[in-house]
């Protein structure tokens, strides 16, 4: 599907590649004892950067981006895939080589308080980098340091000044110029200016596009703001529990989102003019844990476009919901811990809190019209869950109401004649576009 | 200050070439004051590798001495200027420490010349330490206690009445003069007075505090039960109790700093590690253990080095690491979360200049609290094992030593022998405890009260919009 994607992404953006990532996945195994699963923080996923450019990354927190932008720098260590940097697999490298490397990607840290050791003066940090990969000599390096300052909008007197007389944007700018000083091609800008009081970011950003301008710099852009990545970003990939549902060129993809997670996602945007007539899709629950996440498409739990099975196409769109909140609770509840003594009581087969499922039904169903179609198997599965056996009755509800979402790890299509591609099942020639479809929240 | 300014940064000599009034000034006052105490330094180092050669000193004994005899008219001869020998003793103590604290003293100007007229920045975030180290009463006080005792420690030869050599090691060797009831002019050797100068516990067979014995000798803190003088015990006591201190905390300090790092840096199996091992010396009862490894290390012969102090240090060392590292591991931990561990990271900054640059700094101050906190500890427990008759062998002085020869006439008149030692013990270890509270609070001024943290949390969440 990589191939795919490639070849329709010709012509999109002038540039060459510069960041061709395939396949990447970052686990991490914090060793715990009992929860052997690892998390999945970025779970198999393909794009390029194009030579400067501005590729933004979206989405909720936890969603993976930040680690994303880790590995791409060689932070954290891939767990499948490569990332090839001009060609290189960056993955591979080690020793002098990576340490060659590493003078060609920089990363700006979010949090401008924790990003400075504040033990050093300001230009003892921005001259580190230089030290370390023996730019020049000495006297140069002050210079280039002094340099950088004047860059950055800061001045020279300040080399001998400590972070903590600097403010907040202050900081960050002295990030950025120790980021720059190596003379990097691709610069990872985790959240920048998310930590920054809203009269300062703004200058922060157009000190980046300006940088961008004058060093030919190539961005990713990780953000959870989506204003900010509007106005910054050439393009965007969107984000949710380790994959990339949808990315393409952000202008288009916020006037036209085609992936139901961006639908919701920009739905949630407050709009700048009040009176302007859209809809909003709130989304309901949280994301699974990325230690287990979902069979099919990662969305799947929540999505508000979900395919139906084809029996169930003509129920109240209330009731389908609802069927999908009672599979997504039960799906909670076996990820919840069960303490000792529940599991006793539960031995004992006394009451316990895993064993409320009729109020959870009468609470779901409670108001709607449930025809006897639908209600025997919420019968069925209820009875499992008395029995204690969650297990069979969420196999046995995604028997019934269970679909192609919940099957199938949807595989990425080109959606516009941009080249934009979107990770979902609707976009299939069986299943109504997600553009087309109106959200069940909605209706 | 222009220096500032200048956009070439030179090296601390080049600065001091271009403007070397201060500097200059500075260094000849602090040779003169070396100059004053050079002969004790060479004799210092050369007794390292033989005979000490002798210069004159002024703060030494054959300068300002306070032995002599008092001729039956009550004058007194050989003493400085014929003064009473406790008060040519009492002048020479003064100006042991009026020196020493003028040394102190112009070690401090030289940092303010350094501030003033050196250093480029303006402010460093030390600064705002020694500021409120400045206004820290409690801690003032402790640091004022453990100077006394350094400086006991450190010119324990010069302040004695008497010496280590002549009254406790080799008393057979030396000779006192003194005027016999007949009136003539006799000579003993101290082995001998010390005999007569015995504090036994009855009013007649006791030399108290402030006293003189029959032999024109005086005592400022009284004498042992062999006689011998106990001033001049405690203060070569007070050396053999800091150098033990001293080396034990430097090492496991350095053993806890390193293992802290390093397991903050990698995480994982080398954590779990540590963490292991740490736990299960922490697990031992620790005095226990330590007289087990002096009983069983008493026949080798790194037992015989410094009386057996060198082997004491590197047993509470060996002992005593695990509490350091168990209270600087935390600190460690948060430091490795920081985003500049990253970025240094980032840019192939290598592990260890990491750990050094980046993370030991700030965990420097937690393990001086904690050492300056925990070497009253080790004090007590060297002094227990005196106690307990292991530990430093006689006849080297150590204050347990005291306190234990003199248990038997604690109600007696001859109390002081216990009572000193005990009381100093006592400050001390409470000023180096003062001190280490001292020092938290300068570097972590939130640790002080909850009020710090709150307003932080508060403006950190209104500047995370
Ligand atoms: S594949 Fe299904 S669940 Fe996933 S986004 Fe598309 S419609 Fe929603």
């Amino acid at each position: 599907m990589s191939e795919q994607v490639r070849q329709e992404s010709v012509g999109v953006q002038t540039g060459e590649t510069l960041v061709d990532v395939n396949g990447l996945k970052t686990y991490y195994d914090d060793g715990g004892i009992i929860d052997s699963n690892p998390v999945k923080a970025v779970d198999g996923v393909d794009f390029e950067i194009k030579r400067g450019e501005t590729l933004g990354l979206v989405g909720e927190s936890g969603c993976g981006k930040t680690t994303l932008g880790r590995t791409l720098i060689q932070l954290e260590d891939a767990t499948a895939g490569e990332v090839l940097f001009d060609g290189t697999d960056v993955t591979e490298l080690s020793g002098t080589e990576l340490k060659n490397w590493r003078r060609n990607s920089q990363m700006v840290f979010q949090d401008p308080e924790s990003s400075l050791n504040d033990r050093m003066t300001v230009g003892e940090i921005i001259r580190e980098p230089l030290d370390v990969h023996d730019w020049e000599t000495p006297q140069e390096r002050r210079e280039r340091v002094r340099e950088l300052l004047d860059v950055v909008g800061l001045q020279p007197e300040h080399y001998y000044r400590y972070p903590h007389q600097f403010s907040g944007g202050q900081r960050q700018r002295i990030g950025i110029a120790r980021a720059l000083a190596l003379e990097p091609e691709f610069v990872v800008l985790d959240e920048p200016v998310s930590a920054l009081d809203v009269s300062v970011q703004a200058q922060i950003l157009n000190l980046l596009e300006d940088l961008q301008d004058e060093f030919g710099l190539t961005y990713l852009f990780i953000a959870h703001d989506l204003s900010v990545v509007r106005h910054i970003c050439d393009r965007v990939a969107v984000m949710y529990l380790g994959n990339v549902m949808e990315l393409g060129e952000t202008e288009e993809m916020f006037a036209n989102p085609k992936n139901p997670y961006t639908h919701s996602l920009l739905s949630a945007i407050p709009e700048p003019d009040p009176t302007a007539d859209k809809e909003r899709v709130t989304l309901r629950g949280t994301p699974p844990s990325p230690r287990d996440p979902p069979a099919g498409c990662p969305f799947t739990t929540r999505c508000p476009m979900k395919i139906r099975p084809e029996k169930y196409e003509d129920i109240d769109p209330d009731l389908w919901v609802a069927i999908e909140v009672f599979r997504e609770v039960l799906r909670e509840r076996a990820r919840a811990e069960k303490s000792l003594t529940e599991i006793a009581k539960e031995k004992l087969g006394m009451e316990t809190r895993f064993s409320d499922i009729d109020e959870i039904r009468t609470e779901l169903f409670g108001d709607l019209d449930v025809p006897s179609r639908v209600r025997e198997h919420v019968e069925v599965a209820a009875n499992h869950v008395e029995q204690n056996d969650e297990h069979a009755a969420r196999e046995y509800l995604a028997d019934e109401f269970g679909s192609i979402c919940d099957a199938e790890d949807p595989s990425m299509h080109v959606v516009s004649d941009t080249g934009r591609t979107s990770n979902c099942h609707r976009h299939l020639p069986d299943y109504q576009e997600p553009d087309e479809f109106t959200p069940y929240t909605e209706r | 200050m222009s220096v500032t300014d200048d956009p070439e940064e030179a090296t601390l000599l080049e600065r001091i070439q271009d403007d070397p009034g201060p500097a200059m000034r500075w260094l000849a006052g602090a040779l003169l004051l070396f100059a004053l105490e050079a002969g004790a330094v060479v004799n210092f180092v050369t007794g390292l590798f033989g005979p000490g050669m002798e210069l004159p000193t002024l703060l030494s004994r054959e300068l300002i001495p306070n032995n002599g005899f008092q001729t039956p008219a009550g004058v007194w001869k050989e003493t400085f200027l014929g003064l009473s020998p406790a008060v040519a003793w009492g002048i020479r103590v003064a100006l042991v420490y009026v020196y020493a604290i003028v040394c102190t003293w112009w070690l401090w100007r030289g940092y303010l010349v350094f501030r003033e007229h050196y250093r480029y920045a303006d402010w460093t975030p030390r600064d705002d330490m020694i500021d409120r180290l400045r206004g820290h009463r409690w801690g003032q006080f402790g640091a004022v206690i453990v100077f006394a005792f350094v400086i006991m420690a450190m010119f324990a030869p010069a302040l004695g009445p008497t010496t280590v050599e002549r009254t406790i090691q080799d008393p057979y060797s030396y000779t006192v003069d003194y005027y016999d009831e007949n009136g003539e002019l006799a000579n003993v050797t101290v082995g001998q007075a010390n005999l007569g100068a015995r504090s036994q516990g009855t009013p007649d067979q006791n030399v108290g505090v402030m006293q003189y014995d029959e032999y024109g000798r005086f005592h400022p803190f009284g004498t042992l039960p062999s006689g011998k003088d106990m001033f001049t015990f405690m203060a070569a006591g007070a050396r053999v109790s800091l150098f033990i201190g001293l080396l034990s905390i430097g090492l496991s300090g350095f053993i806890a700093a390193s293992f802290a790092l390093l397991t903050a840096y990698y995480k994982g199996l080398v954590d779990l590690a540590v963490v292991i091992t740490g736990d299960s010396i922490m697990s031992l009862p620790r005095l226990l253990f330590v007289m087990l490894l002096s009983v069983v290390l008493a026949d080798t012969w790194i037992a015989g080095i410094y009386s057996g102090g060198l082997l004491l240090a590197l047993i509470f060392a060996a002992t005593g690491w695990p509490i350091l590292w168990r209270a600087v591991r935390g600190p460690a931990f948060q430091i490795a979360e920081q985003e500049w561990i990253d970025a240094a990271k980032s840019f192939g900054q290598k592990p260890r200049i990491t750990m050094q640059k980046h993370m030991a700094p700030y965990i420097l101050g937690y393990l001086l609290v904690y050492s300056s906190m925990s070497l009253g500890g080790i004090i007590i427990g060297v002094a227990g094992l005196s106690f307990l008759g292991l530990g430093v062998s006689a006849p080297t002085p150590e204050w347990g030593r005291a306190i234990d020869i003199g248990q038997s006439y604690v109600t007696t008149t001859s109390w002081h022998i216990s009572f000193i030692p005990g009381i100093l013990i006592v400050l001390v270890v409470t000023a180096f405890n003062a001190l280490g509270d001292g020092i938290r609070d300068a570097i972590d001024p939130q640790s002080e009260g909850g009020e710090g943290e709150g307003s932080e949390a508060v403006a950190a969440g209104g500047g995370g919009a």
